[in-house]
């Protein structure tokens, strides 16, 4: 699930989803500042350092990046058809003429692929220690109306209800012979039929049940002086996590822009002068 | 503060759905004072949910449509209130306990309507605790209401009406998933906040020897129309026919009593309940002469098996992905000549048992054999032939543009040749009466054609053995006997084998040739119906009750030496009548 919720305690659920927001916004200017994959991976490290002391298990991890596979390799390849030699040595073209293999190609390549999985791998670490609510929360705080926080709630707390609303629906045609689980993927999309149109139908029925119900439930009352039960708060952890971290971006951007550090061959030639 | 104005009061009431012209609500007249319990019952379509939702303002505010008369709620107009407003004063459980369950936990779902209130952060957290004690779900606080029993569901919705302290509780048949000791347990409490907090309570409800002793007044609607209003009692007593006659479920033995008198035999006043109806029909019992000496305790017919059982559950067990056990060491063999009802709280895993018999769940352990095949081994779509499997609701599966092309869905599965679809699609048609309807949409029929429709679409694959998972639930009394008499045309004529959960005793006491009950995953009990409901003690462990009259029995039988495995009000007629006639 897109949203899945692991309960903890650690640091990284006890910070504030505003926190995490800006967290997340000073990661994504720094992985825009640095393009050696090498350090990219060293990123990466980080990232899985990260989910261990947060408590999620690695295995969730592992399903996340396995998905992402074919991404990655679609960014690796594409990046040969982009990126122009630019006098670098060719060591061999992909197709005959275009797509020269270059050291840089290959290192940009690299680097962009594991720039998206960074970004994904973050993305869902906030999500697996952020609870609905307390998005929900961020959001009222952050001057979004208190009707949108409450439908956008209410719509994933939906998820789970309509997965089980789609698997009755699996298993009544089921009952009657249709066959799901055929390899052929045009076979296989005609055998879904039975189940999106019921499904359409049961989604729209579900929305409607919503709405009469909030609507029951006093929502449109007052919404401006709803009361939001959980409460969130900047605490010491906050302020620490977010200074070093906003430090540690700075102080990237600052030598990426002075020195011109972090290019694609930062650690290969500058460092370690192998190329 | 006591002021005689009443709480709600509608005046010529009428109103018509936006689309269509015949009114829903046609002249209702009608005053609910503070502090009154009122039962509204009536046939499905009568107007009940129509009528209850005028008074937290959904209809006209919500649904639209055209509104004549007047409604006053705590004497304001409903037309002028907002919706958000009214829905402080009168506090609504609608029918269908899922489809009002839109938190992600059930403590978030209590809390939701205070929060919506403004309400302080401590006092919502004080009524959330109070509300969640109150009606014994504090176990279940951080668990997600999808996740739960309907049973369950139904307790969380009505939680979080009651957490709202609503002056007027609307609840729109709030039992309906409930088993019958749950069903008890409910109205108890509804009596217990009419009295402790003066609320006023519109109930709807087709329960109503439940109610007898709790309502202050029943108000029967039919066709949008009041048609009988007043004191439980005297409309229980004096009506009982006309109810049983208009599809309702008055006490039974208040028409046995009206059926004996019809017979001739003098019969003083009519019961409500079982003590009442022990005094009333000991008396005609006690001027017989001779004292009655009988000793069979079983007239029915013990059921004639003479074939090889057609599907076989040894020792199966079952365990969903995530942990729960919902079947537990299930030893249970099927006859071609069954008709099964199944019975069991709520979760007892009755659901799953039947799942495990098609092969849409395969045991975890044990075996299941379906017409000889191993339920491992064989791909579903081979099981089906044998064993068909018609869902509760028909909306999780109707899909096509026509009934008649939904019905040949599962023809074109088993791929069946095409000479023989229309001959097999107009006999299912007719044996369910709707081979007028083949070329309708089945979204655009009533819930009880589509379901219809539903039942067809399995029967086309022409199954031996037919599986009805709570085919009754949200029906009136009237509708849910009508799919019983399909399922008997299909036993009796077809000579199909029926398997079918309910949590209506009366209905398995009525149909069933056979009853399982489960409890924990298990079976505790598994004979005709004449010998599992004698078995009270038992029945009650697993929340069970058996039908009024055959409590009455078990009173009578005790002091008269009458039989005891009485289970319907016709077979208590013609056996009183045997005995006190001649």
């Amino acid at each position: 699930m897109a949203f899945e919720y692991i309960q903890g305690q650690s640091l990284m659920h006890k910070l504030d989803p505003r926190t995490k927001v800006l967290f997340f916004l000073l990661v994504t200017v720094l992985i825009m500042v640095v393009y050696d994959p090498i350090i990219m991976l060293g990123l990466l490290g980080v990232i899985v350092l990260m989910y261990r002391l947060s408590g999620i298990p690695l295995s969730k991890l592992w399903g996340i990046t396995k998905a992402l596979l074919p991404v990655f390799i679609m960014f690796l390849v594409l990046n040969y058809f982009v990126i122009p030699p630019r006098g670098a040595t060719v060591y061999f073209y992909l197709l005959p003429g275009i797509a020269p293999v270059t050291i840089e190609t290959t290192l940009v390549g690299i680097t962009s692929a594991f720039r998206f999985v960074l970004f994904i791998w973050l993305s869902r670490l906030l999500t697996f220690t952020t609870s609905i609510s307390e998005i929900l929360i961020a959001m009222v705080k952050m001057k979004s109306p208190p009707e949108i926080a409450t439908s956008l709630g209410i719509a994933f707390s939906s998820v789970p209800l309509m997965i089980n609303q789609f698997s009755t629906v699996i298993q009544a045609q089921k009952s009657r012979g249709s066959q799901i689980e055929v390899k052929n993927p045009i076979k296989k999309g005609i055998s879904f039929i039975p189940v999106v149109v019921p499904g359409i139908y049961l989604t729209i029925l579900r929305g409607m049940n919503v709405a009469r119900t909030v609507e029951a439930r006093a929502f449109t009352y007052n919404p401006k002086k709803r009361t939001f039960r959980k409460k969130i708060q900047f605490g010491h952890e906050d302020y620490v996590f977010l200074t070093i971290s906003g430090l540690f971006t700075v102080a990237i951007v600052a030598i990426r822009m002075l020195y011109g550090w972090f290019d694609y061959t930062f650690i290969l030639r500058d460092v370690l002068k192998l190329v | 503060m006591t002021s005689k104005a009443p709480v709600i009061s509608c005046k010529g009431l009428t109103y018509t759905y936006p689309g269509t012209t015949e009114p829903a609500l046609n002249g209702i007249d009608l005053e609910v004072e503070r502090g009154e319990i009122v039962l509204i019952t009536g046939p499905t379509g009568a107007g009940k949910t129509t009528l209850c939702s005028t008074f937290n303002g959904l209809v006209p505010h919500f649904y639209g449509g055209r509104m004549e008369g007047e409604v006053k709620v705590l004497g304001q107009d409903v037309r002028e209130a907002s919706a958000g407003y009214l829905s402080t004063k009168a506090g609504m459980l609608f029918q269908d306990p899922s489809s009002q369950l839109i938190s992600a936990t059930v403590e978030d779902e209590v809390a939701f309507g205070p929060e919506n209130l403004g309400i302080p952060v401590e006092e919502i957290a004080q009524r959330t605790n109070s509300v969640l004690n109150y009606m014994e779900l504090n176990g279940l606080r951080e668990r997600p209401p999808f996740a739960l029993s309907g049973g369950q569901q139904q307790a969380v919705g009505l939680a979080s009406v009651i957490a709202m302290k609503p002056e007027i509780l609307v609840l729109d048949e709030p039992t309906s998933n409930l088993d019958p000791i749950g069903t008890i347990n409910i109205f108890a409490l509804l009596r217990k906040i009419s009295r402790e907090e003066e609320n006023t309570i519109i109930i709807v409800e087709h329960k109503l020897q439940e109610l007898v002793d709790i309502a202050d007044r029943i108000v029967m609607i039919e066709d949008g129309k009041i048609r009988l209003e007043g004191p439980p009692r005297e409309i229980l007593a004096e009506d009982a026919v006309l109810l049983y006659e208009r599809g309702l479920q008055p006490p039974q033995v208040s028409l046995l009593a009206h059926k004996l008198k019809a017979a001739g035999i003098p019969i003083e006043k009519v019961p409500l309940t079982v003590s009442e109806s022990l005094e009333v029909f000991s008396k005609p019992l006690r001027a017989l002469k001779e004292p009655i000496v009988e000793l069979r305790e079983k007239e029915s017919e013990p059921q004639q098996i003479t074939s090889q059982p057609i599907i076989e559950v040894e020792n199966v067990s079952f365990q969903y992905p995530g942990g729960v056990v919902a079947v537990r060491d299930v030893t249970a063999k099927f006859y071609k000549e069954d008709f099964v009802g199944i019975i069991g709280q709520n979760g007892s895993g009755k659901t799953t048992l039947v799942k495990l018999l098609n092969g849409l769940l395969k045991p975890t352990q044990g075996i299941v054999k379906v017409f000889g095949l191993d339920s491992r081994e064989s791909p579903i779509h081979d099981l089906i032939r044998y064993v068909g499997y018609v869902f509760q609701d028909p909306d999780s599966q109707l899909f096509s543009k026509t009934v008649h092309q939904e019905l040949s869905f599962g023809l074109k599965n088993l791929r069946v040749p095409r000479d023989q679809w229309e001959s097999r699609i107009n006999s299912v048609a007719k044996m369910l009466l709707i081979d007028s309807l083949l070329k309708e949409a089945p979204y655009s029929l009533s819930r009880g054609d589509r379901q219809r429709v539903a039942i067809a679409s399995v029967l086309v694959m022409e199954p031996q053995v037919v599986v009805v998972d709570e085919p009754t639930t949200g029906q009136d009394p009237r509708k849910r006997r009508e799919i019983m008499e399909l399922m008997k045309v299909l036993h009796d004529k077809h000579g199909k084998t029926i398997i079918f959960i309910t949590h209506d005793m009366d209905l398995v006491a009525e149909y069933a040739k056979r009853c399982i009950v489960m409890k924990d995953g298990g079976v505790v009990l598994d004979g005709s119906p004449h010998e599992v409901f004698l078995h009270y003690d038992e029945l009650e462990k697993t929340h069970l009750k058996p039908p009024m009259i055959t409590l009455l029995f078990k009173e009578l039988g005790a002091r008269y030496n009458l039989r005891k495995d009485i289970l319907t009000v016709d077979e208590a007629l013609g056996y009183l009548k045997s005995k006190l006639v001649s």
